[in-house]
């Protein structure tokens, strides 16, 4: 049996699984190493994967050869667009009316809930989900499986666990290396890291705070959609009300654990990926171990708070988060 | 100089204190309305039309009178949860969590005692109810507590499980003959009755007495925040941790009772939902009640102000109560509601807009006062 759980699809659905929490947990990183909470992560998610289904469905049936052959590729610029745009409310309400920051990220996430129902019924006319998209984004790579023996079994494991995935899987990856190298090795990481520490210190040595903290938001709304886009152009392939259930909030969590760094928030999301993907894959063994599915549901969210209550003590995020900053 | 500081200050703060106690929750309230019309405008749709039928199916007549209240009913207490968190400066976003082991706990202990007089068995009911709901608040309270994690994220994940172990309990253990993910129905002994039941002359209508409960938790918890010792420690530690605690008052322990107490009154508003409307519990996974997210919308709309919950949740209702109508009538999709929700949360919140006007004047009035003395 534990030959047939532990294969190497188990591992390559936890980085599958792991992907559009690290984009949202470095998202939710780089925005509050700015000095700004940003828990519209959920809501910013749940929009691109909503945006994403919607421009790839309207892409598809045009009669444009170009325009329908690529139509899940507008569909995630569509998703990063949207995840931009929902975080700009964020900024401009955290940053520039110097709002309490959890309220608007809470509005901004109910916003995104009623946005979403509210526009699936004037456009498709009926609530609850989405057609699928035609094609979905595809593996980037695809080689010719093994020949059997030992190396037929190692090159499926490589190829399962290195070459099998689909391209924002990749991106997650590059962007949590680009992003740790730019933190702490340019002239942007150092200020950003700056602006959440002390902002006056920043502001006096002519870092432009409120600018600056734009962008972060930004940047984080960009990967959240992105993260969106996983959910439905290369995961599931439709969009369904209230389908990121908690992502926003774990990719929190993850960023938490990763100690506010872009590459410890990729490792802590392979940790809730591979939550997720036990949690599959437990389903398919359901009728052997008998325990109800509803407790491989809820374990991702359990891992979560058993991780905030064994490592919170040591985790001190940047001083100035969640403190609006006025210029003197 | 000092002089001369008063004296704005002092003209300004009337109508500064009338719009700031009424005028922007209201303001909030038209403002959103406003956009809301926008985007029905934008949907081809006719606004008028449509907040016509909303109304209508609000305020009516008795019946709609009736389905308004109905639906503000378990907003109290969802509301009266997060303002209370709040006061304590905590953001209870879990408190959908806590409604639903209420909701569980009332379904289980409705079918358990339902051989008992109703006036020994509800009142068990809800004290189990608003148990459950504060033991659901009690680890992310302690871990708050103990380790700093923030409630925002470990309520939330209560919240998830919540609806995922209450799923299992419908569908499993006390699951109705016949295959429905529900529990059975309970004996009407426990059912909280109808006001037209105990008000004579009234037709019949949905509103049940579980409104009544609210109204008096509502003055309850005015009454705690204002003149017990716990209130006077959880406004404390909401206003000035650092003064608090070298006041004497122990964070923790305020930060535990607060988020206990919130759970309990989410607790309550799944009680009141399955005893005086829906008589059983259903599985929530796909749907969910709502009544958690829309509970901080009342409470920020109340401004963290108990009485002020009773009004705020009574508009939520309506709006709530008249979607239907609105849809039916004017094919507007309800969840415009859900979107007019999240504008109200911003206009309130964004009242630093307001305040900033009025440092701005007043700083304004104190350049030309002090111009005028120099000269």
């Amino acid at each position: 049996m534990w030959s047939s759980f532990f294969t190497p699809d188990l591992f390559a659905s936890a980085i599958r699984m792991a992907t559009p929490l690290a984009l949202a947990a470095i998202g939710g990183t780089i925005c509050e190493r700015s000095g700004v909470v940003n828990i519209a992560l959920e809501g910013i998610m749940l929009v691109g994967a909503f945006f994403g289904v919607v421009v790839t469905l309207a892409a598809q049936a045009s009669t444009v050869a170009g325009i329908a052959g690529n139509a899940v590729w507008f569909g995630v610029v569509a998703a990063v667009l949207a995840g931009i745009a929902l975080s700009g409310i964020h900024a401009f309400a955290s940053v520039t009316l110097r709002m309490d920051q959890v309220v608007s990220g809470t509005a901004i996430n109910i916003l995104a809930l009623g946005l979403t129902g509210f526009l699936m019924e004037v456009i498709y006319g009926h609530p609850g989900a989405t057609d699928s998209v035609a094609h979905k984004l595809g593996p980037v790579f695809s080689f010719p499986s093994g020949s059997t023996g030992i190396l037929g079994t190692i090159w499926t494991w490589v190829d399962q666990i290195v070459f099998s995935y689909t391209p924002i899987v990749y991106v997650a990856i590059i962007v949590a290396v680009f992003a740790q190298w730019a933190m702490y090795r340019t002239r942007w990481g150092l200020r950003l890291r700056a602006l959440g520490e002390h902002p006056r210190a920043a502001d006096t040595v002519g870092v432009r705070v409120l600018a600056s903290r734009y962008s972060a938001v930004l940047i984080s709304g960009a990967l959240g959609g992105l993260a969106g886009a996983n959910l439905t152009l290369e995961q599931v392939g439709s969009f369904s009300e209230n389908m990121t259930s908690g992502r926003g909030f774990i990719a929190l969590a993850a960023n938490i654990f990763g100690r506010w760094t872009p590459v410890g928030s990729y490792l802590a999301s392979l940790l809730f990926g591979f939550a997720e993907a036990i949690e599959i894959r437990m389903q398919s063994f359901q009728n052997v171990i008998q325990i109800p599915v509803q407790f491989f549901l809820m374990l991702p969210y359990v891992l979560v708070v058993i991780v905030l209550a064994g490592f919170m003590g040591r985790a001190v995020g940047p001083a100035a988060v969640g403190k609006p900053y006025e210029k003197e | 100089m000092s002089e001369t500081r008063e004296l704005p200050v002092v003209t300004e703060a009337l109508w500064a204190r009338v719009l700031r106690t009424a005028g922007v929750p209201l303001l909030s309230v038209a403002l959103a309305m406003a956009i809301g019309s926008i985007i029905i405008v934008a949907t081809g749709h006719d606004p008028i039309l449509a907040f016509g039928a909303l109304f209508r199916g609000a305020f009516g007549g008795p019946m709609q009178i009736g389905w308004t209240i109905m639906r503000a009913t378990p907003l109290m207490f969802t509301g009266l949860a997060v303002a209370f968190g709040f006061r304590a400066n905590l953001f209870n976003i879990g408190a959908e969590g806590q409604l639903v082991l209420g909701s569980f706990a009332a379904a289980w202990f409705g079918l358990l005692l339902g051989g008992l007089p109703s006036i020994a068995s509800i009142p068990l009911i809800l004290v189990g109810s608003a148990l459950f709901g504060a033991a659901w608040a009690l680890i992310p309270a302690l871990l708050k507590a103990k380790v700093g994690a923030h409630e925002v994220i470990t309520t939330m994940m209560f919240s998830w499980i919540a609806l995922y172990l209450t799923s299992w309990l419908v569908s499993g253990p006390l699951m109705d003959k016949g295959g429905i993910p529900q529990t059975s129905m309970l004996p009407a002994s426990v059912w909280l009755v109808t006001l037209d039941k105990i008000i004579p002359g009234l037709p019949p209508v949905s509103a049940h007495i579980g409104f009544l409960l609210a109204l008096a938790l509502a003055a309850l918890v005015w009454w705690i925040l204002k003149s017990t010792t716990l209130g006077y420690q959880i406004r404390a530690v909401g206003f000035n941790p650092t003064a608090a605690e070298n006041g004497g008052i122990s964070i923790a322990r305020t930060t535990v009772w607060a988020l206990c107490i919130s759970g309990a009154l989410a607790g309550l508003a799944g009680a009141s939902e399955v005893l005086g409307v829906q008589h059983r519990m259903f599985d929530q996974v796909s749907a969910g009640s709502g009544f958690g997210f829309t509970g901080i919308a009342v409470a920020l709309l109340a401004k963290k102000n108990p009485i002020a919950v009773i009004f705020a949740a009574l508009l939520f209702g309506a709006l709530s109560a008249g979607a239907g109508t609105m849809q039916l009538e004017a094919d507007v999709p309800q969840k415009i509601i859900t979107i007019i929700q999240a504008l109200i949360i911003f206009f309130v919140g964004a009242e630093t807009i307001i305040t900033w006007l009025i440092k701005r004047r007043q700083k304004l009035a104190l350049e030309k006062k002090g111009a005028a003395d120099v000269v």
